[in-house]
């Protein structure tokens, strides 16, 4: 399945490539955007979610955002979509250098789950400061309520799946 | 379903089929269907059904803690301290948001959901109406409503009566103080509690802006005078309460119910002898019949709590139970509080012991019980410690136990400090009238460390359980317990452990000789390498040294116990007090099962420093088991005397 619609995508990218001269329009990069080069020395960590290219997702990993907005007739897609930049944006930000993995954003109704894993390497009642401020915070901001899911690791090569 | 049950019958008997249809057909039954009536629902009755379905879970942390093992509480200062690290964060946010309150002016919902917008601040300049007055009153923001009745003032503009009286109830009943934010669970929970039996301190603000209003008024209505009477008397101006109440009565101004109940409440303050005391609230009850005024549940607390203030005799209970009786025939039914104060009128310290808790239990088991009155959470925690002190009686303490884990009443315990006594006493209890294994298994591994952390005193209670029981093999989870509710600077709590492993007679099969040795290092190592600046440093004296060195040797660590041997003797300007002699014994042995004559001579030495007279013995002991050569039997000579070897 997943073949043979790559090909025809191929087909369909590749053919006119070859009848044109010069190349002006910018290329399709699907098979670039979320995936990772292989480094030299093969010494670029990867994690479970980055190891897997964006056509696995529903195969093998699963989506960073989970909201009905993006389905037919999915109500406010480009709010949802800004308001998940925002959240990725501003836990990244007051979790400094703290998240391990991917800000994993589930919306239920009217409730916003964010999960992820951190390193522990601060101690656990700094992190019950920030689990608090982060919640009231973003739900003042989103008016609605936020919830944080986290799981820590002792160690970041802890959720390193490869190297390449 | 008589009849199908009747059916079912017919088939599986067939030999006597016949018959029962015989039956069936003669029987002349009438069936009504009735129709049940719909029950009306909630719009969270089903998750209210739901909720009822599941149970405390006893094997995790409470679910405002993060489930993972690096942030779930393990101590009662972890469970404080990270409960109320988040609660810290929660207030950084409001600052935030206040601080920034121009940036969080924007509307998701619709209509917009208040209490997600900062609060409005009112300032000396800013332009307010009655109509925010109105609003600050019944969103209870002290502050704020003074700062805008006083702007308000300043321009003229007149309040209505209306208003006037809203602020000053409000202001009665915080006494000028803003509340704590409701959202702020985890500060009112952890917040100690004034205690039940304290003294009331005079708090009033005299002469602040309620007694203005007050006074502003021309001629103070009845619903003022209610209101400053209760305030005043709530906050301990009990004298100008008292004073405000008569002149408000030679007015022949009808006062409410909750002012008579505030009268009777500080009768205690008003009046010293306790007969005295009793004809006032006698009074007092009189002049309600009077004035028409019909008590509540609230006079009855009141007028209980003045009885469990007039001593021990045998009126006072008399009375308490009169009043009850009374009470009951104007159908006021009795609420957790009224119980607390029988209770603590019945079951003086001093006083004989009263059966009364258990009729209490007879009443309330099984019930639903809700909050009524403010000291209702005071009666759990009271019953049990009664139970434990007063009663000794394992029994009831599981009946209190039950009534507190049914429905939903496990809500009236209070408040953190609350609930810990409370377990203080029913673990303590438990833990003396329980065979030992019951304990272990049925409540004390069910209960820690999630609902509750024993405190050291209860900890030591456990653990002279254990020494009375000689069940060593507790010991271990024991002391993983202790290290980890950071107890392990206790020092009576590690003598007894170690008392517990030296002197059990269990201890023979090597997998418990090699736990209790690791236990005894590890006891070694928590006191050795304690942090210099500590305040209260835990010192070793020599007969914990001995007996972590037994300890060592009884599971062949012969290395560990050489360097615990090491410290006994050159450090012995700072321990204090020697090593017993068997501990020494035991070492000159396993000196001469490893052949080492040199260390077994320092540990001579050692014991004839100490004053210990069998060293003598020792000494023999090693010449006849290892061949010495000169120069240890010259040192052995020098220590003991060259008499020994003769």
């Amino acid at each position: 399945m997943f073949h043979i619609r790559n090909a025809i995508q191929m087909l369909g990218t590749r053919v006119p490539q070859n009848q044109r001269l010069i190349h002006t329009t910018s290329i399709y990069q699907k098979s670039q955007s979320g995936r990772y080069r292989i480094t030299p020395k093969r010494d670029f960590p990867l994690t479970y979610e980055m190891a897997n290219a964006p056509h696995y997702i529903m195969q093998r990993k699963s989506w960073n955002s989970w909201n009905t907005s993006n389905v037919l007739g999915g109500p406010r897609p480009s709010e949802t979509a800004v308001e998940d930049m925002f959240i990725r944006k501003f836990v990244t930000g007051t979790w400094h250098s703290l998240f391990v993995s991917e800000i994993i954003i589930k919306r239920q109704h009217n409730l916003i789950r964010i999960a992820g894993i951190i390193r522990q390497a601060i101690s656990a009642r700094k992190m019950y400061f920030l689990i608090g401020y982060t919640e009231e915070l973003l739900s003042f901001w989103l008016q609605c309520p936020v919830k944080l899911e986290l799981q820590t690791v002792a160690d970041k090569r802890d959720v390193i799946f490869k190297y390449i | 379903m008589n009849i199908s049950s009747v059916y079912l019958k017919s088939f599986i008997t067939r030999s006597c089929g016949q018959r029962i249809s015989a039956c069936l057909f003669t029987t002349d039954v009438k069936e009504n269907i009735e129709i049940p009536k719909r029950i009306h629902r909630g719009p969270t009755d089903i998750l209210r059904a739901l909720e009822s379905t599941v149970k405390r879970d006893y094997t995790a942390a409470h679910y405002k803690y993060h489930d993972d093992p690096y942030l779930i509480p393990m101590s009662n200062l972890g469970k404080r301290t990270f409960a109320m690290a988040q609660e810290a964060g929660r207030k950084a946010a409001y600052w935030v948001r206040q601080e920034n309150a121009d940036l969080f002016q924007h509307q998701e919902a619709d209509p917009m959901i208040k209490s997600f917008a900062p609060k409005i601040m009112y300032n000396e300049s800013s332009e307010v109406t009655i109509q925010d007055l109105n609003e600050v009153i019944e969103k209870s923001y002290v502050f704020d409503a003074v700062t805008i009745y006083k702007l308000l003032k300043s321009k003229n503009v007149d309040v209505p009566a209306v208003a006037m009286q809203q602020l000053l109830e409000l202001l009665c009943f915080y006494n000028h103080e803003e509340p704590l934010l409701e959202d702020f669970i985890e500060e009112r929970w952890f917040k100690q509690s004034f205690k039940g039996k304290e003294r009331q301190r005079k708090t009033w603000k005299d002469g602040d802006l309620a007694e203005e209003i007050f006074i502003s008024f021309d001629n103070p209505n009845e619903e003022a005078y209610s209101a400053i009477i209760q305030g005043m008397a709530k906050y301990g101006q009990v004298d100008r309460s008292w004073q405000l109440f008569e002149e408000a009565l030679s007015k022949n101004l009808l006062l409410s119910v909750d002012a008579y109940n505030s009268i009777i409440g500080v009768a205690n303050f008003l009046k010293e002898a306790y007969d005295l005391r009793w004809t006032f609230v006698l009074d007092m009850l009189s002049m309600m019949a009077q004035a028409k005024v019909k008590p509540n549940l609230r006079t009855l607390n009141n007028v209980l709590k003045t009885l469990s203030t007039m001593g021990t005799s045998k009126i006072v209970k008399e009375n308490a139970l009169k009043t009850l009786a009374e009470f009951r025939a104007m159908n006021i039914e009795p609420s957790l509080a009224s119980w607390y104060y029988i209770l603590i009128t019945f079951c003086k310290e001093r006083g004989p012991v009263s059966p009364i808790l258990k009729n209490i239990m007879n009443e309330l088991e099984g019930k639903d019980l809700q909050i009524k009155d403010e000291k209702d959470t005071f009666f759990f925690v009271t019953a049990m410690d009664i139970c434990h002190h007063h009663l000794h009686d394992l029994e009831l303490a599981n009946r209190v136990n039950n009534l507190l884990n049914l429905h939903n009443n496990y809500d009236l315990i209070g408040d953190s400090y609350k609930e810990s006594i409370y377990y203080r006493h029913y673990i303590t209890l438990l833990c003396k009238t329980e065979t030992l294994e019951e304990f272990m298994q049925n409540t004390y591994l069910k209960l820690v460390p999630h609902i509750y952390v024993p405190e050291p005193s209860v900890m030591l209670e456990i653990l002279k359980c254990v020494e009375a029981n000689d069940a060593v093999e507790y010991i271990p989870r024991l002391w993983s317990d202790v290290i980890i509710f950071d107890h392990v600077n206790r020092e009576n709590l590690i003598n007894l452990v170690l008392n517990i492993l030296v002197s059990s007679e269990n201890a023979e099969s090597a997998t418990l000789a090699e736990r209790f040795s690791t236990i005894a290092w590890d006891i070694w190592n928590k006191i050795e390498n304690q942090n210099e600046n500590k305040i209260n440093k835990i010192s070793f004296t020599g007969e914990m040294l001995g007996k972590i060195m037994t300890l060592l040797l009884k599971n062949d660590d012969f290395e560990k116990a050489c360097i615990v041997m090491d410290k006994l003797q050159n450090d012995q300007t700072t321990v204090l007090g020697v090593s017993s002699f068997e501990a020494l014994e035991l070492f000159v042995n396993h000196c001469v099962k490893e052949k080492l004559p040199s260390k077994a001579i320092s540990c001579i030495q050692y014991a004839v420093d100490s004053g210990f007279e069998d060293a003598a013995n020792l000494a023999v002991t090693l010449n006849t088991s290892l061949t010495l050569d000169e120069t240890h039997l010259s040192k052995l000579s020098v220590i003991v005397g060259p008499d020994v070897f003769k």
